[in-house]
């Protein structure tokens, strides 16, 4: 589908670039499928290169996963040495080559024109669009920029023909989907399920997470990477119609943001009954804050304010306007940024109002007990201190 | 004199090598990293080298290095734990492990021991939610932290430098 926007002017080079900047908190698929399965990524970039007409083609890569790009260097040459890459390919006529080009810590950089600008040795400001990279791209050449897992995907379908892959899975949402489980479960890890499954299935299956760590309870979840919203129990098993709620992207969004929530990146994290959506929430805008580039103010300043807000109720400092207040920033960021990092950080703060206000408004009206609750007073008795001077 | 090695040189020519004429802008992320693997951190003296190796304005090197986290504008002890903060290690007891190292080391996140060894580094998701608690070291992360798995840690690292 991106690749058909493809400009393709005479006598001007295209490149394919990888995303293999993957940070949004709760996923790390891409991870696994390099570090595990780095020839199949490698495959996957040769046969789309020839797709694209591809001649020099780039995996991007996240400065911290440092031992990974050795990985793929290493596939990289023994591609070269088994006559899969560089001039003249397997007798095709077809010359490639792909370099591995690694990020320097930041989380903009998935963002695919903040990716390109960063390819080009400048700061992650994502650009306006259009021109879309298909049409100016890096180095202003026509550029498609694809995930790691959808360039792995191209090998099995290629193999198998895309009506046999598409045959797995259900409705619009074919093929196979990779899943990160992390938080308190017991076996957190990478699984790819052919989205048939439901939910509940899965969290508490011992083929998958294997049901909550320490026989706790299921308290909520965020099923799709950190900027989704986060659906308690109730709405996560089931949907607000009282269907079983399925692993697939028609059912997960089921109901929009005000039942439902997304399949997003594919990073499910769980949460036991002891965690905090109060705190959990605080750090990911602190993340939010941290990774936002400071083009946009809505973002740059808005990200701020979230954080100090929810670290004030965190602490038992907030006061009830300020619940209002924090709904009042994020529908103020959401939509008005160039890219949209302003969203992914206003999302997960208005889902956790939408559907953990109570526990906001008992930060409020129990200030002592969310401090000794959420940080143990003994080893924080100095930090509430300087909170409250 | 800030000088790269001939080896790191030479890397740093291939690097060049991969991007069109003209272009050698787009080596100033890997050949930052090249340069902090040498130097431990960038200094202003290592930054105008850089941008004299790539023939570009120095300013260019400085908006870069400031943006990315990954470069490290102070020097750092021999060993950095950069230890993940975010919502899912969060849910794992990483504030546990950050106050355990703090208080072993006695440093405060940003801070680096006495004796240039340790810098304790607090930083958002690296990517590994489903091992987490975890940190990164140097080219590697340290993964399923415990404090028993820190005090191993700290002791190897100790154990190298003897």
């Amino acid at each position: 589908m991106k690749w058909s926007f493809l400009a393709k002017p005479e006598g001007v080079p295209r490149h394919l670039v990888v995303n293999a900047d993957e940070s949004e908190p709760g996923t790390f698929k891409d991870r696994y499928l390099m570090e595990f399965l780095p020839h199949l990524l490698i495959e996957g970039v040769i046969v789309s290169s020839y797709a694209l007409g591809s001649n020099v083609s780039f995996i991007y890569i996240r400065g911290e996963y440092a031992w990974i790009v050795d990985i793929l260097e290493q596939a990289i040459q023994e591609a070269r040495n088994n006559g899969f890459l560089g001039k003249n390919i397997l007798g095709s006529g077809f010359d490639c080559d792909v370099h591995v080009q690694r990020g320097a810590g930041a989380y903009i950089c998935g963002e695919e024109t903040a990716l390109l600008e960063s390819l080009e040795g400048k700061r992650g400001n994502p650009r306006i669009k259009p021109p879309f990279p298909a049409v100016k791209g890096v180095w202003d050449r026509p550029t498609v920029v694809n995930n790691v897992e959808s360039i792995a995907a191209v090998v099995p379908i290629i193999n198998e023909g895309a009506e046999e892959y598409a045959k797995i899975g259900v409705g619009k949402s074919t093929g196979t989907k990779l899943i990160s489980a992390c938080g308190n479960i017991n076996k957190p890890g990478v699984y790819e399920i052919d989205m048939t499954i439901s939910v509940e299935e899965f969290i508490y299956s011992d083929e998958w997470c294997g049901g909550i760590s320490n026989g706790k309870r299921l308290k909520a979840c965020i099923p799709g990477g950190s900027s989704v919203p986060i659906l308690p129990t109730n709405l996560l098993l089931k949907t607000a119609k009282g269907e079983q709620r399925i692993m697939n992207y028609e059912s997960l969004s089921d109901g929009g943001f005000q039942t439902g929530s997304m399949m997003g990146s594919g990073g499910f994290i769980v949460f036991d009954e002891d965690q905090c959506v109060v705190k959990h929430t605080y750090t990911l805008a602190r993340f939010y804050r941290h990774e936002s580039c400071g083009q946009c103010s809505p973002c740059r300043e808005g990200t701020g304010w979230m954080e100090k807000l929810l670290l004030r109720l965190e602490n038992g400092q907030g006061k009830m306007s300020d619940i209002d207040l924090l709904w009042d920033i994020q529908s103020k960021i959401e939509g008005n940024t160039i890219c949209p990092l302003g969203d992914a950080a206003a999302w997960p703060v208005a889902a956790a109002i939408r559907h953990f206000r109570d526990e906001f408004e008992w930060h409020i009206t129990h200030p002592e007990e969310a401090i000794i609750r959420n940080f143990g007073l003994a080893h924080y008795a100095d930090e509430r201190e300087a909170v409250l001077a | 004199m800030v000088q790269l090695s001939q080896e790191n040189i030479d890397r740093v020519q291939k690097i060049i090598a991969r991007y069109p004429e003209g272009r050698q802008k787009s080596a100033l992320l890997p050949v930052l990293h090249v340069a902090q693997e040498q130097f431990g951190w960038l200094s202003v003296e290592t930054m105008d080298y850089v941008a004299s190796l790539l023939s570009i304005e120095p300013i260019e090197v400085y908006e870069v290095a400031s943006f990315y986290s990954m470069y490290n504008l102070k020097p750092v002890g021999k060993y950095m734990f950069e230890v993940c903060q975010t919502g899912p290690c969060m849910l794992n007891g990483s504030d546990d492990i950050i106050a355990y190292i703090g208080a072993k080391l006695n440093i405060k996140p940003g801070q680096t021991t006495e004796d240039g060894m340790f810098t304790l580094k607090t930083v958002e998701c690296l990517g590994a939610c489903g091992y987490a608690p975890m940190m990164q070291l140097g080219k590697f992360y340290k993964e399923h932290l415990t404090k028993e798995k820190v005090d191993a840690i700290i002791d190897e690292c100790r154990a190298k430098n003897n």
